[in-house]
């Protein structure tokens, strides 16, 4: 019974004995393997999921208008992210995040492909600047997908909201192609410019992105960090722009559409430059969401068009005073020749009216400046030939591009056979009659607003031939003071005194008692000519078809103020307004008004914007 | 009181302390800047309470529990039956009783009670007495609490009931053949086990087992997590409370099934080394027990828990380090829990009773 005198039992427990030992001793020769043998690469493993190195975004520089008014401020804000070395590479992985954040899954896949071929450098942005909503969303989706991490960045405030947009533009991720085009320029997930003056002024804001080394934990939090490399900001700037005359501007079109400029004549700057409709870039540092596109990207009005540079209007009688020149210089017409208008006039076997059907009888050069009768631009016209025109153009600058700061710039479109043997291959022949029509700015003719006012600047300052431009100069943030851009020069132009007296005379009495002269002012004298446009080639002409007001001329205004020493150049288009002493010139009143009178007794305040907190929902659309 | 202690058989109750030391201090430091914080004070008091609660036992006469095996057999199985029925459903398994917010799972202390039943039937007659009957009859006796414990279900606790059967081999020593035969039916049963049998997350436990980066952030996290803490540990370890896999929680759970990582991290291949070796002197110290004890139920019992406690080493161990697929079986003396720590202390106040009385006749 006693086990003790049970000598198998005795011997099987020794062999359990054996058995433990053994047990223990390969337990012991497992570790061994882990901990000895295989230590290395495990501590590597070890180090790599704990020891982070995290690229330190650069803020970039700030924009000041000329005044020191904030225009573009940075704020903190929260990034959803992939770090580089968490990025996942299962493709069920990818797809379910995808699914999770609402995004196209190959897009997201072909994203993480070109992220995980690339070096260094940004994280992979899933969500960007979270609001409360969005905060929630992550840290729901961070529950199945540990790899994400949020980030902490600066995120650019548009505080003028559309006051400025197509002005300052937006910033954006850099996109495939502009990466494929330079790749030494730019690096993956890098935040650039994408419109306006933050894509043509983006070296100058733009700063150098740090580095830390962190100890994160599991949940990707920082610990702890070793060291970093600060990253610097991008330098602040001031635009020549005036925040309060550029407020006077985007109030004054209201619902209309069109598109406004004033520029400084000692230095070309921008004093204020208006697209309507505008669009808010705040909404834009976002992914889009359908009611944006729709919004923005697919309305027939075409918000997203900055169209002080990209729309090409027909100038209308804002061009006579470039057919008069051509007349004066081609001597076809001297500043004392007098024209008869009768209300019509047969050219070429066809009859071109004028505004006024009765007639304006025995005209001067500046008396038809003055009055904008047609009939003394026919005839000037029909003097002239079509390349004699497109040859003053040439020289004052009409024919080329502005060369101001601003990406994506069109070019004006005056007409020359060789234009028309390029543009209408199946009717190249230029025809005289054609001529007559461009004397009134009608026709192939077509300028940008800013072209326009250019043109005007030139007038105003006797032939100096000014590049219109934004940039100021950049802001010292110690002591607010303003280190100026070297100044843009000027090209002189031959105008002929003498002609150009006539011309400026014949402005002078538009407002004076002229076409214009319901939008003179007091105390400020100028200096303008109106405009009326027949033909809407703003881009497509089909949008306006469907366009209740689509019957209606496009309305102009140009000029420069004060008359006897100008300091301002002003264009301002209204689309489908009508006649342009009606409603074109009545906003170029206004900015005058506000240039030199309200402006010191009472100037407006800095642009606030709608969004105060960075984490608030997204303003709703007014 | 001073009686009961000494009651207890120093080299077992020295190697048993030793284990609980360490494995307290684990726990002190795998619960550090987690809301688990205090978990080394409740482990503790479960210690003490189990070590008391063997205090006890070791002063009864064990011939006294083996007669009354039969009836709390008989009561375990009811609880196991109605665990199925009322119990507590926690992550897609009924296992718990709730009682005053603490919970219990009857399975912990079934498997001992089992242990005592099979050890008083099987060793109650001369060995050469007992037939291919009672053995069957033994091995339906462990088989049918398997069967229960796995309709919860929880295939590590049912897998823990197998080493009660060493008591077989021990009785008649192993034939060629029965190791055939033996390793042919458990083929057989883990091929019907793999179609029938295991549910859709026991399956892929095993793939993951099979092919550890296979699921790097799910289920092989874990695992995966866990090598990197014993590997990067190294032959020193990275120092009480400093371990990056613990501490910057990479780690999983690991005041339970995870706690040996911790302690290979933190004291390395040494502390490795001293940990087995500790387990080493109290698994053959209960077989000492086994071959000292004064019937052959009492041998028996001492040999199953020992082969309990060696199976619970080998797979927790085992599976930490990724040598075993991933279980969910704890390792004594480190593994924080109520029910499991004072079934270990009532199965060794058994034992210390069995050493007690081979001692004193």
């Amino acid at each position: 019974m006693d086990p003790r005198h049970h000598p198998a039992l005795r011997r099987r427990l020794v062999v359990l004995q054996v058995f433990v030992w053994s047990l223990v001793g390969g337990l012991g020769l497992v570790y061994a393997w882990l901990q000895i043998v295989r230590h290395g690469e495990f501590k590597q493993l070890a180090l790599q999921q704990a020891v982070k190195i995290r690229p330190i975004a650069a803020p970039r520089g700030l924009v000041f208008d000329r005044n020191g008014s904030r225009l573009v401020d940075n704020r903190r804000a929260l990034h959803l992210v992939i770090q580089r070395e968490d990025l996942p590479d299962k493709p069920e992985v990818v797809r379910d995040l995808a699914l999770a954040l609402e995004l196209d899954p190959p897009a997201l896949a072909r994203k993480i492909q070109s992220y995980r071929a690339a070096g260094k450098g940004r994280p992979l942005v899933l969500r960007e600047n979270l609001d409360e909503s969005g905060i929630a969303l992550a840290e729901r989706v961070r529950a199945r997908f540990s790899f994400l991490s949020v980030e902490v960045a600066p995120r650019r405030v548009y505080l003028g909201d559309e006051l400025a947009g197509h002005l300052l533009g937006y910033v954006g991720e850099v996109d495939e192609e502009l990466m494929k085009a330079k790749p030494t320029q730019f690096h993956l997930g890098e935040t650039i410019g994408k419109e306006g003056f933050e894509a043509s002024g983006n070296d100058k804001l733009k700063g150098v992105d740090g580095q830390k080394r962190i100890l994160v934990d599991q949940l990707g939090t920082e610990v702890a960090n070793f060291g970093q490399a600060d990253a610097v900001a991008g330098r602040s700037l001031y635009l020549t722009l005036d925040a309060g005359l550029q407020k006077v501007m985007a109030d004054a079109y209201g619902e209309e559409a069109g598109a406004a400029v004033v520029i400084d004549l000692r230095d070309g700057g921008i004093l204020a430059m208006y697209s309507s409709p505008s669009y808010d870039p705040n909404l834009f540092l976002n992914r889009l969401s359908q009611e944006m596109v729709d919004r923005y990207l697919n309305n027939p009005t075409r918000p997203m068009v900055n169209r002080a540079i990209q729309g090409i209007y027909a100038p209308g009688s804002t061009f006579k005073l470039l057919i008069a020149l051509a007349g004066l210089e081609k001597g076809v017409i001297t500043p004392q020749t007098v024209i008869h208008c009768g209300g019509k006039k047969n050219f070429y076997g066809r009859d071109f009216r004028c505004d006024k059907l009765s007639g304006h009888g025995n005209l001067s050069l500046v008396q038809a400046i003055a009055q904008s009768c047609d009939v003394y631009f026919y005839e000037v016209a029909s003097r002239l030939d079509i390349d004699d025109i497109y040859a003053t153009a040439e020289k004052y600058g009409l024919t080329e591009r502005t060369g101001v700061d601003l990406p994506r710039e069109k070019r004006t479109r005056i007409p020359s056979r060789a234009w028309k043997r390029k543009a209408v291959p199946r009717d190249p022949k230029w025809y005289a009659g054609e001529t007559i029509s461009v004397g009134i700015g009608q026709g192939a003719v077509g300028v940008t607003p800013l072209g326009l006012a250019r043109f005007y600047a030139l007038l105003a300052t006797r032939g100096k031939l000014i590049t219109p431009h934004l940039f100021y100069g950049f802001r010292d943030d110690q002591t607010n003071g303003v280190s100026l851009a070297p100044q843009v020069p000027f090209r002189d132009t031959p105008l002929d005194p003498q002609h150009w007296a006539v011309l400026d005379e014949g402005l002078f009495q538009v407002v004076q008692g002229g076409t214009a002269a319901a939008s003179a002012l007091k105390e400020v004298t100028m200096a303008g000519k109106t405009g009326t446009a027949q033909v809407a080639t703003f881009v497509d002409k089909s949008h306006y078809a469907r366009q209740a007001k689509f019957l209606k001329d496009h309305a102009l205004f140009a000029g420069y103020a004060p008359h006897e020493k100008p300091q301002i150049a002003f264009a301002v288009v209204v689309e489908n307004a009508g006649f342009g002493a009606s409603t074109a010139a009545p906003i170029a009143r206004k900015l005058v008004q506000y240039w030199f009178l309200d402006r010191t007794r009472n100037p407006l305040p800095p642009p606030k914007g709608r969004l105060v907190d960075p984490f608030a929902p997204q303003p709703e659309a007014p | 009181m001073r009686s009961r202690f000494r009651a207890l058989d120093p080299p077992l109750l020295w190697t048993m302390l030793a284990l609980m030391v360490l494995g307290t201090l684990t726990l002190y430091s795998a619960g550090r800047n987690t809301p688990q914080s205090a978990i080394w004070l409740k482990q503790s008091l479960w210690n003490a309470l189990g070590l008391g609660l063997m205090a006890f036992l070791a002063t009864v006469d064990p011939r006294r529990l083996f007669r009354y095996s039969f009836p709390v057999y008989l009561v375990g199985l009811v609880a196991l039956v109605a665990v199925l029925l009322v119990g507590k459903k926690i992550g897609g398994s009924t296992r718990w009783f709730v009682l005053a917010g603490q919970t219990f799972q009857p399975s912990e202390l079934m498997k001992w009670v089992t242990l005592l039943y099979v050890s008083q039937r099987l060793g109650s007659r001369p060995a050469e007495a007992v037939g291919k009957l009672d053995l069957l009859g033994a091995l339906s006796l462990v088989i049918f609490p398997m069967l229960l414990i796995q309709r919860q279900p929880d295939l590590g606790m049912a897998l823990s009931f197998l080493p009660i059967l060493v008591i077989i081999p021990l009785m008649r020593g192993l034939r060629a053949r029965w190791v055939v035969a033996l390793f042919l039916l458990v083929t057989l049963a883990g091929i019907g086990a793999w179609k029938v049998a295991l549910k859709p997350y026991q399956k892929q436990r095993v793939m993951i087992f099979l092919d550890p980066s296979s699921d790097l952030q799910g289920k092989g996290y874990q695992v995966n997590q866990s090598r990197i803490a014993i590997g990067s540990g190294g032959f020193f370890g990275k120092g009480f409370t400093s371990g990056s896999q613990t501490q910057l929680n990479f780690l999983p759970v690991k005041t339970t099934d995870f706690a040996f990582s911790v302690w290979a991290e933190e004291r390395g291949f040494i502390g490795v080394v001293l940990v087995l070796g500790l387990f080493g002197l109290f698994l053959n110290r209960l077989l000492e027990a086994a071959r000292e004890a004064h019937s052959h139920a009492e041998a028996y019992f001492c040999a199953g828990a020992a082969s309990i406690f060696a199976l619970h080493l080998l797979v927790n161990v085992g599976m930490v380090a990724g040598a075993l697929p991933n279980k969910g079986m704890v390792l004594p003396f480190f593994s924080a829990g109520g029910s499991s720590t004072l079934s270990f202390f009532l199965a060794l106040g058994l034992i210390m009773g069995i050493l007690h009385r081979s001692k004193v006749k």
